[in-house]
């Protein structure tokens, strides 16, 4: 059966660490900003962590909750692509294509979540963090938009290692950088087209919810609610 | 010199054709100037384009969430322009009224400029402009096709159509008009009218034909320049963004678009008449016309504005209602309601009161509403792209930078530059239209 | 075969013009015999000198050609490169129908314009032994083409009121 790429995230475990900030930058060669590039709105950051303030000193309540590409099912970023640069592949994935990609920002518009990000310079490292690229991801060009891909470069491998082995991909085998370095294993990858995979449990979940969910998206990122 | 103030048509045939065939030869130092100024202006704008296509769309002011700026702005704005020859030519035509006769070739003359600047703006924005053509669909080796369920694909359909129309139906009117300068003192002028005349000799059969063609490509031609618009509206439209996702959109853009061509017209109008010497031609019946015309497309402006304000503020969606907030009450309210002075109050007061209404007060009207159309643009892509859904990732502020500004200049600059051009290569005013048929019992 | 030649007359009154046209008609010559020159569109009742023309039809074709041949290439481009899309249907009627509004209109715009090249005879193979009068300002020339006897048309033209009638050889 084909799988179908889902991610869970527990808001109640999440510490708002930024790991994954962290970990996605390394493993998907994300472009450094100036800090002039980020005054001027230009960071560009696959997961983030959002952050809202509610009440005053010392009564200040914050929530905070990891914001990658949903990869939902009925995207809104897909058909205004005039070029198709962004579909939907069989396993679930909404796939960007930097080859195909001229710029034309109508995905990021129609975005919801506001997860897409352009490359408005050609990338830049300062020194030595050019050699920390890794090979298995390309390195995008200015002028393309780009987001979070479950790292699918290492869903490939997964799969590829499974083949190799003549085994099935094993539920937790493949994890995206995200998932692999958050500290406090807030966050769950895994296939859910299988029943028993630990995020296709955690969806059924009674603090399951997804963002935006009255937009009829199908986000395929669940949050799980905070206790109160 | 003889002739009713409001009649021109009775002038002495001669004088007519001598009137409107007389700034086709010779340049004055004047005229020099005005072709050099914009020209040095587009230049600099060309320059600006390949600063950003070298250094990447980062020279630009657009950040993330507000992807759209000053370009799409832009865009929206002249192919609205376009409309101007549209509405004059086709549907006056259509209906018969006989003071358009003296607009119709600036008019559409303005719609061909417009609409090839204004095409200009979908590869001007592009991130990677140098593939734009990608999104027409052609055999290739990849065996890829573009992704015709885009407003964007249909945006290309929609401006290649309209720009062949327009095209043709300038093109047209204009065969008998080079015909009759066939004879032209200057040899290259020669060559071009004869070969644009396509041999056109005013048989009978051949001004049947035209006369035929003519009509049917006013109906064409209106049919296509109402979907146009619409298209481009749909563009933001059929994004989920708040309030984009507006079904008034299209008529709302149409509506607007024959706004902001009218008030283009009647400053070209009266440009061309102090500057050619056309009082007698384009008299204050006509601009009284326009000046009608055009303060009830304000009103009409005004109405789909507020209804769609009304409809959003009384439907209190919170993320609509930011957006409302951002646009009417706090950082774009200035523009706001500075645009709703531009496109309503004063057009009201300077073309409505008899008494005001003057060719003078009618461009100064006119100015105000290509400003305040400039921000309706404006105030529709940038505050909605600016709110977001996720309140968190709301922007800071868009500002365009140096190289929008030039290349937005430039369009201008290009405006004037190609109506110079044309107003010295053609009769801006179509001889043979203009003269009512002289065998004609009445007019 | 009788000697063909062409009578150029001059005019400065319409109604001479319906005039001679009738007479002309009536003496036995054909609407393609007949043809006017002038500098602006000279309107006639109805039954002067009509000229049918199948314009309307051409142009409704010519859409319907645009309309179904877009539709078909966007449904053949949609199908052959199928990529889906966010739950969007690979090809769907609704999603591309302003492709097939806006070829459709093409479709028609085109065929108009190539209509009326063609039917005017602007770009057909001209008859160049046609003599192609210069029409003076504010005048309407009627050319009559004559097999044979010249003083009878001439006559005619005369009575209806041409200011001048001059005959001419085919070049």
């Amino acid at each position: 059966m084909a799988h179908r790429w889902g991610m869970a995230i527990d808001l109640d475990r999440c510490t708002g660490c930024e790991a994954c900030v962290a970990a996605c930058h390394a493993e998907n060669n994300i472009p450094f900003s100036t800090p002039e590039q980020a005054a001027a709105g230009r960071t560009n950051h696959w997961i983030r962590v959002d952050r809202y303030y509610e009440g005053a000193f010392p009564d200040v309540k914050v929530k905070y909750m990891p914001v990658l590409c949903q990869q939902c099912d009925e995207a809104p970023c897909e058909p205004v692509c005039p070029t198709l640069a962004t579909y939907h592949n069989p396993e679930g994935l909404n796939v960007q294509v930097y080859n195909r990609c001229v710029g034309t920002f109508y995905c990021a518009n129609n975005c919801p979540y506001t997860v897409r990000y352009f490359n408005w310079f050609d990338p830049v490292w300062p020194e030595p963090m050019q050699l920390q690229h890794n090979p298995d991801v390309a390195i995008r060009m200015a002028g393309v938009m780009e987001k979070c891909t479950f790292c699918i470069q290492r869903i490939k491998r997964g799969k590829d290692e499974a083949a190799a082995a003549g085994q099935p991909v094993a539920d937790g085998d493949i994890q995206p950088a995200c998932v692999q370095s958050c500290p406090a294993e807030a966050m769950v990858f895994g296939d859910l087209n299988d029943p028993e995979s630990k995020v296709s449990r955690l969806t059924e979940s009674s603090r399951a919810t997804h963002l935006l969910e009255e937009l009829g998206t199908k986000p395929k990122v669940v949050y799980l609610e905070r206790g109160r | 010199m003889s002739g009713n103030a409001n009649q021109p048509e009775l002038l002495p045939y001669g004088k007519i054709r001598e009137d409107l065939f007389r700034p086709l030869s010779g340049m004055t130092q004047k005229y020099f100037a005005a072709i050099l100024i914009p020209l040095l202006i587009i230049m600099f704008g060309a320059y600006a384009w390949t600063v950003q296509l070298r250094t990447g769309m980062g020279v630009t002011g657009l950040q993330r969430p507000v992807f759209w700026g000053f370009y799409i702005v832009d865009f929206v704005f002249w192919i609205g322009i376009s409309h101007a020859g549209t509405l004059i030519s086709a549907i006056l035509r259509l209906t018969d009224a006989g003071w358009r006769k003296p607009i119709t070739r600036a008019a559409e003359a303005i719609t061909l400029f417009a609409l090839m600047i204004g095409g200009m703006f979908p590869i001007i924005h592009l991130g990677r402009a140098w593939y734009f053509y990608w999104l027409i669909p052609y055999p290739n080796m990849r065996l890829l096709w573009p992704n015709f369920r885009s407003p964007l694909l249909w945006d290309l359909t929609a401006i290649v159509t309209y720009m062949t129309g327009s095209a043709i139906y300038l093109y047209l009117p204009l065969i008998p008009d080079v015909a009759q300068l066939a004879e032209h003192s200057v040899p290259w002028r020669r060559k071009l009218y004869r070969m644009l005349s396509l041999g056109w000799t005013g048989s009978d059969k051949e001004w049947h034909s035209l006369e035929r063609a003519m009509k049917l490509m006013a109906g064409i031609i209106l049919a296509v320049a109402v979907s146009v618009h619409t298209v481009v509206a749909w563009d933001f439209s059929m994004a989920i963004a708040p309030m984009w996702h507006s079904t008034i959109f299209g008529p709302y853009f149409v509506v607007g678009a024959i706004f902001s061509g009218l008030a283009g017209l009647m400053i070209v109008m009266a440009a061309i008449r102090k500057l050619m010497g056309l009082e007698q031609y384009l008299t204050r019946h006509h601009f009284d016309n326009l000046a009608k015309l055009l303060l009830l497309m304000s009103i009409l402006w005004l109405y789909f504005t507020f209804a769609e304000h009304l409809t959003v503020w009384y439907g209190n969606d919170p993320s609509e209602m930011a957006v409302f907030g951002a646009r009417t009450r706090a950082r774009f309210a200035g523009l706001f309601w500075l645009m709703v002075v531009v496109n309503f109050v004063i057009p009201f007061v300077l073309l409505g009161i008899r008494k005001l209404r003057s060719i003078t007060s009618g461009v100064i009207a006119s100015f105000g509403i290509l400003l305040g159309m400039f921000l309706e643009r404006y105030i529709i892509v940038v505050p909605t792209l600016s709110t977001t859904r996720l309140a968190a990732a709301t922007s800071s502020s868009y500002t365009p930078s140096w190289v929008e500004l030039a290349i937005t200049a430039a369009t201008f600059a290009a405006m004037i530059f190609l109506y110079l051009i044309f107003s010295k290569l053609f009769p801006i005013i179509a001889v043979w239209e203009f003269k009512p048929h002289p065998h004609e019992d009445e007019v | 075969m009788a000697s063909l030649s062409y009578l150029l007359s001059e005019f400065r009154d319409k109604n001479a013009v319906a005039d001679a046209i009738r007479a002309l008609r009536a003496a036995g010559a054909g609407d393609a015999d007949i043809d006017l020159f002038s500098e602006e569109p000279v309107e006639f009742p109805r039954g002067v000198l009509d000229r049918p023309s199948h314009m309307s039809l051409v142009s409704v074709l010519g859409a319907i050609v645009g309309g179904v041949g877009g539709t078909a290439f966007v449904w053949y481009a949609q199908t052959n490169y199928a990529v889906p899309t966010g739950g969007m249907p690979v090809f769907s009627f609704w999603g591309t129908g302003v492709i097939t509004y806006e070829l459709t209109m093409l479709g028609a715009v085109l065929a108009t314009f190539g209509y009326f090249l063609w039917e005017s005879g602007l770009i057909r193979k001209r008859d160049k032994s046609a003599p192609v009068p210069v029409v003076p300002p504010e005048c309407i020339c009627l050319r009559v083409r004559v097999s044979g006897d010249v003083a009878a048309p001439t006559a005619l033209l005369r009575q209806a009121g041409a200011i001048s009638v001059e005959k001419k050889v085919p070049a």
